[in-house]
């Protein structure tokens, strides 16, 4: 009997495994432009472009998501004069452009807008998240499906957060919602090396409807850690659509012989392979978008530097629809403590595999802020420089006056959340240390959303953008 | 960061590479590379459009894309 049962259960996995790829992204029937997740089709409402406020969430697990989340509650909590009203910066937040477990609040926002602050600890935050996971994958239910070679812990992990978490939303209720923040969870292309962001634009690179597609496997495409979690695949369905590449990219892949500008000439060539017909990839593979940019920051970047790309900031500020341009930055990066150099032996190689996995990604971390605070000065060290020699040039004399046209001028403001600016050193310690794991104590949560919103009250640029603003954050009740 | 000033007589919307990208007589923000430029509005004007390597320009000296009115 036992002999047949054990039979059974040979075919039964047997058929699993030669199941065919059930893909989570369904085709687009036909290119289109002005439909779909995008950021001019958001209805800005009472969101003002004039003030655009972009914010960014860094991966770290349940860490980043209860940092992330104490900022969100701070920005609601936080009131500011604009266009003649007083309103919540909250709601004037435009884009959110989120990593890993920095994902979680960022799609639960897009799908549920302010009742993320009744359901999001319960859901997320303060549940046992990485135990319900572990489980789910020593259920022997889940090894059959499992077995599959298509099929992998991160989609067990997917149906979890699906059924769990989000309750089944799509980005057809985002869109449905058609509310700003333009929210983009990012993970990463494993093959290209790049950011992949979950946006229409990006998805009709592969003719693929991302309304289609539930937050629950972007979240986990975004979170697919590397060796606890399996990458996420996806379906190229590219050529099938009628796409259409915008005319920037012919022009920067022409620019490669020349070498001007690569990263804009790479990032052509990247839309080219994704979305090269045949499909030449016909399946995508995604893991932690932390492996790309653990910060979420590169995404605003060429959006601030760059008029090619799918919400150019640039472009809105040549059409001079900004005025004041605020880049948040929420950073749950750790440093912990190490006993490697307590003693002379050789470090072991999981230590050292850890550090050569690690560092590379915190040195890269690091310089994308460095990017943002050296872009950020640019504008207003062009708008110095014009402004100064029309000063120096009227000194002289009427008759030497030069009146140079200048770009148009933004205040700018990029404000940094993260455990680095906790001043005292016992604390700064203590939040360094926190592991990277989908559950944490509950005072550890409650610790994280706190100090979350005190870093964002003592940070310099938030304090000129209150003072800017007539702002002020809430404490308790009053403001 | 680069910069350009498309010039024509009067005040035109500017496209650069097929997007809005404000006015013409105005300093502009782009990267660096190449782009296209043409104008929006009417089709008075020549040429239909340019397309312009953009690179060591900087804010006190733009990169002038000039376009005129076309004969009637």
């Amino acid at each position: 009997m036992s002999a047949i049962r054990l039979a059974l259960v040979g075919c039964l996995v047997l058929v699993v495994s030669c199941a065919s790829f059930r893909p989570g992204n369904p085709p687009l029937q036909t290119y289109a432009p002005d439909a779909g997740y995008r950021f001019e089709r958001l209805e800005a409402g009472e969101n003002s472009d004039e003030l655009l406020v972009i914010v960014t969430f860094s991966g770290g697990g349940t860490r980043a998501a209860a940092l992330a989340y104490g900022v969100l509650e701070a920005l609601r909590d936080t009131t500011v004069e604009w266009g003649g009203q007083r309103k919540s910066l909250l709601d004037e937040v435009d884009v959110i452009s989120s990593i890993s477990g920095g994902s979680f609040p960022a799609a639960y926002y897009a799908l549920r807008g302010r009742q993320i602050f009744d359901e999001f600890p319960e859901r997320f935050l303060y549940r046992p998240v990485q135990s319900d996971l572990i489980k789910l994958a020593l259920s022997p239910g889940n090894w059959i499906k499992l077995a599959a070679p298509s099929y992998g812990r991160s989609d067990l992990a997917a149906s979890y957060y699906d059924r769990e978490v989000f309750g089944g939303g799509t980005y057809a209720d985002v869109i449905a919602r058609n509310r700003r923040p333009f929210v983009i969870l990012n993970a990463t292309d494993m093959t290209a090396g790049s950011q992949f962001p979950f946006i229409q634009d990006q998805f009709d690179l592969m003719c693929s409807d991302l309304a289609g597609v539930s937050l629950a496997r972007a979240a986990a495409a975004s979170s697919a850690f590397p060796g606890g979690l399996t990458a996420l695949t996806f379906r190229n369905y590219a050529g099938s659509c009628g796409y259409r590449q915008p005319t920037w990219v012919a022009l920067a892949a022409d620019d490669h012989s020349s070498r001007v500008n690569p990263r804009r000439t790479a990032r052509a060539e990247e839309r080219l392979s994704l979305a090269a017909t045949g499909p030449a990839r016909p399946y995508v593979h995604l893991t932690d978008g932390g492996v790309a940019d653990n910060i979420g920051l590169r995404g605003p970047l060429e959006a601030i530097a760059s008029t090619n790309t799918p919400w150019s900031v640039l472009q809105m500020m040549n059409r001079k629809r900004i005025d004041t341009l605020v880049v948040l930055v929420v950073n749950a990066a750790t440093e912990p403590d190490t006993v490697r150099d307590q003693t002379p032996r050789v470090p072991g190689l999981v230590d050292t595999l850890t550090a050569a996995a690690t560092i590379p990604l915190d040195n890269y971390s690091f310089d994308t802020v460095e990017l943002l605070r050296k872009t950020m000065n640019e504008f207003n060290a062009d708008a110095r420089l014009v402004d100064g020699c029309n000063r120096l040039s009227a000194a002289k004399g009427e008759a030497c006056a030069l009146e140079l046209p200048a770009p148009h001028k933004v205040d700018v403001y990029p404000i940094q959340v993260a455990f680095e600016y906790i001043s005292s050193r016992e604390e700064r310690r203590w939040f360094k240390n926190l592991p990277t794991t989908f559950e944490l104590p509950s005072g550890t949560v409650d610790r994280l959303r706190t100090v979350g919103r005190r870093l964002l009250s003592e940070d310099p640029q938030f304090q000129r953008l209150l003072q800017a603003l007539d702002g002020c954050l809430a404490v308790g009740q009053q403001c | 960061m680069e910069y350009v000033i498309v010039t024509f007589p009067t005040k035109r919307l500017v496209y650069i590479d097929d997007e809005e990208n404000g006015h013409t007589n105005e300093v502009l923000r782009v990267d660096e590379g190449t782009h296209v430029f043409a104008l929006g509005n009417r089709h008075n004007f020549r040429p239909a459009s340019r397309t312009v390597m953009v690179r060591n320009t900087s804010v006190l000296e733009p990169l002038e894309v000039p376009f005129f009115h076309k004969e009637e």
